[in-house]
């Protein structure tokens, strides 16, 4: 079967109305006709995941993220650098074709991006108030016994936390990627999500969170990073293709969380 | 969900650079004043600060009586409540900021719309906004102690050589050698890891450094990055040196583009320390920089610290 074909079914399962006016879940490299020997599902077209794909004999990926770290997928940012010149030779040596679905599995249901999350993390789904609603209330606890709970959960290593680690906290709302809710809601206790531009956006959370700390305010923002919070649902995304390409194998490849910490 | 990035430095240089004036000697007032002003202090720092001012900028007063008496200055990254607490017991009224104080780019003294109540939702002309404990006790504390604060961002970063970076440097014990406007620092060799651990040593970070590259890996070279980064600085900063090092970029940006340059042999790492924690000492410099141009009125630096720590 070709790119095309695959990208066809995704469109006929998808459940909802493709919209071909995006930039973002286009083919980033290879084409439509590239015959298909297996797809990977994962975060970022990672050098690490072009070379793991192709050992694994798979030369469809499948992104919720970017090829050529930019939102646009823009080339001229970046087309005289030697790392870009590395990843086109690599994917052109490995017969590679790369589609995004980014928009379309946001409005996809469920939205497998926060299932994903939810398991990685330990969210319990029953505690969600409602399908979809990504608002989780738990038993009463700390945010640092809920920040450990979701350290050890996801095997991160590098989520970081806003906030008094003993403030009483049950309301939480879930985000994914760079979609972070408003923590300043006065019926959300923490937000998770994956990132978050830290200053000077349309609004702060680590300044408010700071700040509701010195007031005795209970709030809590904990920091996942991109991949953590968005790379889990990329498994639920190969388990849904799977479901309708039977001609090939799909797997899920993950780029892994990129970050360590030091002492 | 993504937001247009807001003017970086580079492009706010460019748009002052064509008629930048460097202020050899400090602009003062002819005559000397008793005592002075909010708006006094401002207008020092206009007429000293070596770039022109831009009429579009986040440099404006966010809170406070500009004919205010000034009593004492502080600086500082991020104007938390702390820190103007810290800086009214120290007897100041003026704090000088590089981040916003009300939680935002717009940096207004009310809460955005409530949920609800903003674009798609009831529109404009419905219900104020709800009351917001953290906004109200901030009104309250800096009323009640008749505070001023003033942003200092995009003015002070447009200076040449870049505050921001050259005090990013000292204060790891570096000297910035300025390569096509990116301060890089020849360094004694160290390991990736050892880097790491003495630049979170160094600024006092608690929780926030992150790491990509590879641990033992031998670093002779960094290029400084403090703020908030776009993806064409951290390709030209990684064609300079072995490691960048910065306060904040966007994940799929510099992040993933980093893990393939290491991958790729074409770099060595990212040391990302937070945005607020990498303009700390910027803000310090800045205090050195302001004492002499108001008349004997004391500036301090505080710093406001880490923003994160690291579950257990």
């Amino acid at each position: 079967m070709t790119a095309g074909d695959v990208i066809a079914r995704i469109r006929e399962n998808l459940g909802t109305t493709w919209r071909d006016a995006g930039y973002r879940d286009t083919f980033k490299f290879g084409r439509p006709t590239t015959q298909v020997r297996g797809i990977a599902t994962t975060a970022f077209v990672t050098l690490d995941v072009i070379e793991r794909a192709a050992a694994a004999g798979l030369n469809m990926i499948i992104p919720h993220e970017v090829t050529y770290w930019n939102d646009r997928d823009d080339q001229s940012i970046v087309e005289g650098d030697p790392v870009y010149r590395r990843k086109i030779d690599l994917m052109r040596e490995h017969d590679i074709v790369v589609f995004r679905i980014h928009d379309h599995m946001h409005v996809q249901r469920p939205d497998f991006t926060y299932v994903g999350s939810a398991r990685a993390i330990g969210l319990d789904p029953s505690t969600e108030t409602a399908p979809g609603s990504h608002r989780f209330v738990v038993p009463e606890t700390t945010l640092g016994e809920l920040a450990a709970h979701v350290q050890r959960h996801s095997g991160a290593r590098a989520i970081r936390v806003v906030g008094d680690p003993a403030a009483r906290v049950s309301r939480i709302h879930l985000g994914v990627g760079y979609a972070t809710p408003p923590v300043r809601a006065d019926d959300v206790d923490v937000v998770i999500s994956g990132e978050q531009q830290e200053g000077d956006g349309a609004f702060d959370s680590p300044a408010y969170v700071i700040d509701a700390a010195a007031v005795g305010v209970p709030k809590g923002w904990i920091v996942l990073g991109h991949v953590v919070s968005e790379e889990p649902g990329m498994l639920e995304m190969a388990e849904w293709i799977r479901g309708f390409v039977t001609e090939v194998p799909v797997e899920f490849v993950p780029a892994h969380e990129p970050f360590w910490v030091p002492e | 969900m993504r937001r247009a990035r807001r003017l970086s430095r580079r492009e706010f240089t460019a748009l002052v650079a064509a008629g930048a004036a460097t202020a050899a000697r400090p602009v003062v007032a002819g005559r000397r004043q008793a005592s002075l002003t909010v708006e006094d202090v401002i207008e020092r720092i206009r007429a000293n600060i070596g770039v022109p001012w831009n009429g579009e900028t986040v440099d404006t007063l966010k809170a406070g009586d500009p004919a205010m008496r000034v009593t004492g200055i502080v600086t500082t990254a991020l104007p938390t409540l702390a820190v103007l607490r810290q800086a009214a017991e120290a007897g100041a009224n003026l704090v000088i900021a590089s981040q916003p104080a009300f939680y935002s780019r717009a940096d207004a003294r009310t809460p955005p719309a409530g949920r609800g109540a903003g674009p798609g939702g009831r529109g404009a002309g419905a219900a104020p906004p709800a009351p917001d404990p953290i906004f109200d006790a901030k009104n309250a504390f800096v009323d009640g102690r008749q505070m001023a604060i003033f942003r200092l961002s995009d003015h002070w970063q447009a200076r040449r050589p870049d505050p921001f970076a050259a005090a990013f440097a000292s204060t790891c014990g570096w000297t910035a050698d300025w390569r096509d406007d990116i301060a890089r620092c020849d360094i004694a060799p160290v390991t990736l890891r050892e880097l790491a651990t003495e630049v979170k040593r160094r600024l006092g970070v608690r929780g926030g450094v992150r790491v990509v590259g590879r641990p033992d890996e031998r670093i002779t070279s960094v290029a400084l990055l403090p703020g908030s980064t776009p993806i064409q600085a951290s390709v030209a900063a990684m064609a300079q040196a072995d490691v960048i090092v910065a306060g904040e970029v966007r994940e799929w940006e510099s992040t993933e583009y980093v893990r393939d340059a290491v991958h790729a042999g074409h770099g060595k790492g990212l040391v990302l320390v937070g945005r607020i924690v990498s303009e700390e000492p910027g803000m310090r410099a800045l205090a050195d920089w302001l004492a002499p141009l108001v008349d004997g009125v004391a500036v301090r630096h505080i710093s406001a610290g880490d923003p994160y720590w690291r579950p257990a």
